[in-house]
């Protein structure tokens, strides 16, 4: 039903053609377009933190475009002169302004990005790589927070004797801090003696390692690699037949538009929006089929 | 006549092994070792912490084996163990160690169940179907797609023994499996290793402090010392064995049989509870016991005057919005008592200490230390002189290459009399053999030893002590309780929380049930544990229909041997 649950591969690669359109198309419709589906896509994952941080981000823009005007003169149309005498020009503007908004839709993609592509999925995806180097990963991601709650356990325990890092003095608590972290690298030291053990014991050394994967590749993954595939050309094509950029220098100058064009913008559009389709059409079925059951249901129970 | 041969096979054959460790000149962790185990068997290989247990397991698997000197032969499946390949013993060979926390390699529960079938390079299919069958047979399905640290301690330790049978081995190995768990989940995962064996026939060999857990499930006891097998038999024979050569590994035995053989009885010795009841059922079966009471002491007095710490309904939680853990917790210490808290896993003992010792803050209620408001003490006048605590993990201690200089660190650097004070500190923990060695090496109630004296160097009045009977074999636990002894001789008032029932009932003053956030009930030991009927000793549990408030083993032999004596005089007229 999410764009969560589509293969880890889809998922990858759905998010490299985003943001990779994002970057290079700087037609201020795809910017736009980018920008729209990238900020109504994170609030819909991420909810009000999203919303918040979109709307800061968002403002943000405007001093970008202007600090950009401030130190880029090219262009024609003259609007004013700064205090050194430089002018500040319309298409410098202009081209401030589409820079931010690319900047931000890229990290409001990313916001996507972190919600959709768990650890799990990175694993898997590097475990197609080297299944070696996607167990270190596993491996690190498992020590880490061991080693915190193991810090943890240790101040504690020096905090009763009256040594932890929030007692006594400035000095004494730094070196407190340093007595801590000893402890903590020592026990990690001897901690790998036993994972090393349980790893060996369990084959680890042997060759010809394969990776587990709890993910399925099933017809609906199809069928989104074949509108991704679908997307995908016809963004390559509008950008073979420059239909994705404009020119900003000297003039702002569009590129005539044609009918294709309309169909380039509207793909285009389509596939930014892809997974909230998706997820929505997803949530309606679901809403659907549960309507359908619990209509069953009470059919049965009148006819008790 | 192949056939019969091959089944007939010992799955492992030690024959005449004998090893040394390179740092050590003269003495043999083992020597001269033969046994042979048969195929489905369950074995249980004890004995005293450091009598070799663990580097006999090791040797049961190449990757595992300690280097130094070998010699003598081990076969597997008739076949030399090191002319076994590393695949075969990979996945032949299953070996569970003790701490569940640093077995687990990978973050995530599906991926430490495919962990040894990736490793074996099996494809897809295979392991879909392996992970899905042991996640279904123990049960981890609810939890499968989680994080690894979600887990609690139990949990662990079942992935892991999951996680070594979704590669189907043909020998268990486990060493000391329980002995970091609480008794509830020790006693799962116990009966796990239990339906193991005789579900799908896998050879056990287990080693193991709690022998009331397995020992009625093995079908041989082989019990070590000093590097060498000191007897091995059935469990129902091996105790008599033990009290014949009067091995201190008597003490070590389940209630149940040290009841027996004190009692002098012959035959069949009683394993569990139930067997204990039924042999003192059939001693008593005639006449109703003369004397059924042991002098229970003095009633409890809940009034305390002048107490030395006193936690007045205290209230705690970790974060806002999660639950409470402490409700009102209040009890008071008496001068140079031992107080033990008991009670279930995850109730909020360990928190209730770390309140007292100041490691969290209750957000209601008071806590008063010699009459003084525990917030107005600074903490170097709080943990110079007057209070100290012992973590759970004795580890978290130490800093230093040697116990030595780890107990110098605890003095203050222009002391005058550092040799003597670590001196006297190391008698009274006896742990003067112990104090040029690196404190990791030495095992847990020898780790448990030196983190006490750690803590004593600062004099403290009153003793927090975290669990600390977990993980430690019997004679330890021997050893540690004369230490607490020697401590309450001087004055220090303790404050223990543990869930070893026996060694509150035996070594504290007065016993606390805890439950739900605060004190329940307090009592003294005796009559604390004789109105328990689910939460007591397992002497009390065997005895209790013919004694009225026997609790430890020796208040059974003792009355025991009251009423037999009166009716051996009897037969005398």
């Amino acid at each position: 039903m999410k764009f969560e649950s589509y293969h880890p591969v889809i998922n990858l690669i759905y998010f490299v053609y985003v943001i990779v359109c994002t970057v290079l198309f700087r037609h201020p419709f795809f910017v736009l377009c980018s920008f729209l589906s990238s900020f109504v896509y994170s609030v819909k994952l991420k909810g009000k933190k999203a919303l918040i941080l979109n709307i800061i981000l968002t403002i943000l823009t405007v001093p970008y475009a202007l600090w950009y005007a401030f130190y880029n003169h090219f262009g024609v149309t003259e609007l004013r002169q700064n205090f050194i005498g430089n002018s500040i020009t319309l298409e410098s503007t202009v081209y401030g302004l589409v820079l931010g908004f690319i900047i931000i839709s890229v990290v409001m993609w990313m916001e996507c990005v972190h919600d959709i592509m768990t650890a799990d999925k990175w694993i898997y995806l590097l475990g197609r790589i080297s299944p070696k180097c996607s167990l270190f990963l596993s491996i690190a991601l498992r020590m880490i927070p061991r080693i915190k709650t193991r810090h943890k356990k240790v101040d504690d325990a020096q905090c009763s004797v009256g040594r932890g890092m929030r007692q006594g003095k400035f000095l004494r608590r730094i070196f407190n801090w340093f007595r801590e972290a000893s402890m903590v690298l020592t026990w990690f030291t001897e901690d790998l003696v036993t994972v090393s053990d349980s790893m060996r014991s369990r084959g680890y050394t042997l060759r010809g390692r394969t990776a587990f994967s709890i993910y399925r590749f099933d017809n609906r993954d199809r069928c989104f690699v074949l509108v991704m595939f679908f997307t995908i050309s016809s963004c390559l094509a509008a950008h073979l037949l420059d239909q994705t950029n404009i020119l900003y220098n000297p003039r702002i100058i569009f590129n005539p538009m044609t009918f294709m064009s309309y169909v380039f913008y509207a793909v285009y559009m389509l596939s930014c929006l892809l997974p909230m389709i998706v997820e929505i059409i997803g949530e309606e079925s679901f809403r659907r089929s549960r309507g359908r059951v619990s209509g069953k249901n009470t059919k049965l129970e009148a006819g008790r | 006549m192949w056939a019969a041969a091959c089944f007939d096979m010992a799955i492992f054959e030690i024959k005449d092994l004998s090893f040394k460790y390179p740092s050590s000149e003269e003495r043999y962790a083992l020597s001269h070792i033969d046994l042979s185990i048969e195929k489905g068997e369950y074995i249980t290989v004890c004995g005293r912490s450091g009598c070799g247990k663990t580097t006999l397991l090791r040797h049961l698997k190449s990757v595992l084996t300690p280097h130094g000197k070998r010699t003598g032969d081990i076969l597997f499946n008739g076949v030399d163990i090191s002319k076994v390949s590393l695949y075969d013993q990979s996945s032949k060979i299953g070996f569970v160690q003790q701490n569940p926390d640093s077995q687990i390699v990978t973050d995530k529960v599906w991926h430490e169940l495919a962990f040894g079938l990736e490793s074996l390079g099996l494809d897809q299919r295979t392991m879909r179907l392996r992970v899905a069958e042991m996640a279904s047979y123990f049960g981890i399905q609810s939890w499968f797609s989680k994080s690894v640290t979600e887990l609690s301690g139990g949990q662990k330790q079942l992935l892991n023994l999951a996680s070594i049978m979704a590669m189907q081995p043909e020998v268990l190995i486990l060493d000391e499996p329980a002995s970091q768990l609480d008794p509830i989940a020790a006693s799962d995962f116990l009966n796990t290793v239990r339906k193991i064996n005789l579900e799908l026939g896998t050879t056990v060999i287990i080693t193991e402090h709690r022998l009331e857990d397995i020992l009625h499930a093995s079908d041989r006891v082989v019990v070590m010392e000093n590097g060498s097998i000191l007897a091995a038999g059935s469990p129902k024979s091996i105790g008599m064995e033990l009290k014949e050569k009067d091995s201190d590994m008597f003490c070590a035995m389940p209630s149940p049989v040290q009841v027996f053989y004190a009692a002098g009885g012959k035959g069949d010795c009683p394993l569990t509870v139930r067997e204990g009841r039924n042999f003192l059922s059939e001693e008593f079966k005639d006449e109703e016991p003369k004397v059924s009471s042991v002098d229970s002491g003095e009633e409890y007095d809940p009034d305390v005057k002048d107490p030395v710490l006193e936690v007045k309904e205290i209230w705690f939680r970790y974060e806002k919005d999660l639950p409470d853990v402490l409700k009102g917790l209040s009890f008071k210490l008496r001068k140079g008592e031992i107080f033990s808290i008991v009670g279930g896993n995850g109730t909020g003992k360990s928190t209730s200490l770390k309140c007292i010792s100041t490691a969290l803050a209750p957000y209601r209620g008071k806590i008063f230390i010699k009459g003084k408001d525990i917030r107005k003490y600074t903490s170097e006048e709080l943990f110079s002189g007057i209070l100290a605590m012992l973590p759970q993990d004795p580890q978290c201690l130490f800093v230093k290459k040697t116990v030595r200089d780890d107990l110098l660190e605890m003095l203050p650097r222009k002391a005058q009399d550092k040799e003597d004070r670590i001196r006297e500190v190391s008698k009274v923990c006896e742990i003067e053999d112990l104090l040029s060695s690196h404190p990791y090496d030495l095992s847990g109630g020898e780790q448990q030893r030196a983190a006490l004296a750690k803590i004593l160097l600062t004099d403290p009045e009153i003793l927090l002590l975290d669990e600390p009977t977990k993980g430690m074999d019997a004679f330890f636990k021997l050893k540690f309780a004369s230490v607490l002894k020697k401590l309450k001789e001087r004055g220090v008032s303790i404050v223990m929380v543990s869930h070893d029932v026996e060694f509150c009932a035996r070594y504290s003053d007065s016993v606390s049930m805890f439950f739900d956030g605060a004190i329940v009930t307090t009592n003294t030991p005796n009559r604390f544990f004789t109105k328990n009927s689910f939460y007591t000793t397992a002497a009390n549990r065997m005895s209790r229909h013919v004694f009225a408030n026997a609790v430890t083993n020796e208040d059974v032999i003792e009355l025991y041997m009251k009423n037999k004596e009166g009716k051996g005089d009897a037969d005398g007229r």
